[in-house]
């Protein structure tokens, strides 16, 4: 099964520069081992403990992940994942 | 150097102060270090020193200014009782968790402190493997219009 995974820039050391990759997976986990595979180092840098790291947004299509079923969010041929890093702060 | 009109300009901190006491935040969609689409967000995380963008509005915008040919040449957020500058919170999250890889690192973040409400300040900063550097504004007199989008 083919997904396409969109890098984000500061990833894209890990994949040799590249900001779009394929690989094959059932859910976001799979995923995220897929690409481990391929990219060691990538698992470590989108999740911890199993679970994808805070401040990371992970959409498959147009839908965040969180809203669907998380890491077990079910993904199908031709499927896009994007990988987006959050925009956030605060004056502390 | 982050170009922006006098409009655009007056439009971040209409929402900077819309959303006072509480940090207000938003995204700048341009080309060649000029903002062309100011894009006002919603901070999930509403309070006098927390923002961050809600996540699905941002994945759309981020798509939108991609299919409108632009790049996302800055964000912006509000200090509501601080100063223009990035706080240590600021810094962390500009950087992918647990690295010093700068998330966007061609971004300006604009900070506008309304410290003095009367006389609100915007600063752009870029942040970037472990150093904060300013990022001068040059404001645009001239009323052009690029419209905004919410």
């Amino acid at each position: 099964m083919g997904v396409k995974v969109r890098i984000p820039t500061p990833l894209q050391k890990l994949t040799n520069g590249k900001a779009e990759v394929e690989c094959s997976a059932r859910n976001i986990t799979e995923l995220v081992d897929a690409l481990e595979k391929d990219y060691p180092g990538i698992k470590e840098r989108l999740s911890e403990g199993g679970k994808v790291r805070r401040f990371i947004n992970i959409y498959v299509n147009d839908e965040d992940i969180r809203f669907v079923n998380k890491e077990a969010t079910v993904l199908k041929d031709g499927d896009t994942i994007s990988i987006v890093p959050a925009i956030a702060g605060g004056c502390r | 150097m982050l170009t922006i009109t006098r409009t655009d300009l007056a439009r971040i901190i209409d929402h900077c102060n819309a959303g006072y006491p509480n940090e207000m935040c938003g995204i700048l969609g341009g080309r060649d270090g000029r903002v062309e689409k100011v894009y006002c967000m919603t901070n999930v995380r509403p309070g006098p020193v927390s923002y961050e963008m809600d996540p699905e509005e941002q994945f759309r915008v981020m798509k939108d200014i991609r299919e409108a040919g632009l790049a996302m040449v800055g964000m912006f957020h509000s200090h509501p009782g601080g100063h223009a500058y990035p706080s240590s919170v600021d810094v962390e999250r500009a950087y992918w968790p647990g690295t010093r890889l700068p998330n966007y690192p061609s971004a300006v973040y604009v900070i506008v402190s309304l410290l003095d409400r009367a006389n609100p300040v915007a600063r752009g900063y870029v942040i970037e493997e472990g150093r904060v550097s300013e990022m001068p504004l040059t404001v645009l007199e001239q009323q052009e219009d690029h419209g905004i989008a919410h």
